[in-house]
């Protein structure tokens, strides 16, 4: 996706984020949390020149919806085999270039809000105040890394 | 997970979908594929065809062998899930317009998932 489009899926992310309780919540406070900062890593990345900021939206690793032009794709888009492109999750696929120190770094806080994905939205892993409280100091990490990335030169 | 749970799990992921505004298109497809996945794998367990302790995680993860097993059980069922999944890729991790339309009928196909898997659960 392009780096705008990401940044737009952040802002709206963030405006729910607000109007979700993080208890009440938690499963669509945390996936909220976990695909802004997604979003905030595929950013850097194309920011960083690592990834192509294109049309292109992953459906698994290393497949990758495009623009089709046929009626019968979905949405005018079809599913073809792509090497680099938008993580799903970080390390879904891994990065296989050489990733600077900030960006390691964001990809580091999101590993921190990934290690509660399954257990507490489909497992039944006790939702409590520490957990709530890393993810949140994790993400707000990620988006300032990110503000940092985006204010020096593209590369 | 046993199916009380799984029910537990999916009704608090639709109160909290019941926040959500037509702009966040992108979370309520995912409430609707997560909350969907409970109720699948409640009726699954409820019919018998796994056990509590194998649950589904995404259609798209399981073996051929396992989804034509499962499609064999309850076809309807596991191609909803199936169809809820598929709109992912394209508005949830793209920027096509038209999300909120397609968010509205991720929830439709939520609201058929929970009507079977009520009636299996009833069983």
């Amino acid at each position: 996706m392009i780096i705008t489009s990401h940044l737009e899926k952040i802002e709206r992310l963030n405006d729910l984020r607000a109007r979700l309780d993080p208890n009440d919540d938690f499963e669509l406070w945390f996936w909220s949390t976990m695909v802004a900062g997604t979003n905030a890593v595929n950013a850097a990345l194309h920011h960083a020149g690592i990834t192509p900021a294109e049309s292109a939206f992953p459906s698994q690793p290393g497949v990758y919806y495009v623009p089709g032009g046929s009626p019968s794709d979905a949405a005018g888009y079809k599913p073809v085999l792509k090497a680099m492109g938008d993580v799903l999750h970080v390390g879904r696929p891994p990065i296989p270039v050489p990733v600077p120190a900030n960006l390691q770094a964001m990809m580091k806080a999101m590993e921190q809000i990934e290690y509660f994905r399954d257990p507490c939205t489909r497992g039944d892993m006790t939702i409590n105040a520490d957990v709530i409280g890393g993810c949140e100091s994790a993400y707000q990490q990620c988006l300032k890394l990110l503000e940092d990335v985006l204010s020096a030169r593209p590369a | 997970m046993k199916v009380e749970k799984h029910k537990e799990k999916a009704l608090r992921i639709e109160r909290s979908l019941a926040k959500c505004v037509a702009s966040d298109y992108e979370i309520r497809i995912e409430a609707a594929m997560l909350a969907a996945t409970h109720w699948t794998n409640l009726a699954y367990h409820a019919m018998r065809v796994t056990p509590d302790n194998v649950d589904i995680l995404h259609s798209y993860m399981l073996t051929i062998n396992e989804f034509r097993r499962l499609s064999a059980a309850n076809e309807r069922l596991i191609a909803l899930l199936a169809e809820i999944e598929d709109l992912r890729p394209i508005y949830v991790r793209g920027d096509l317009p038209g999300g909120a339309a397609i968010a509205d009928r991720a929830v439709a196909l939520l609201a058929e998932i929970r009507t079977i898997a009520l009636a299996a659960g009833a069983g």
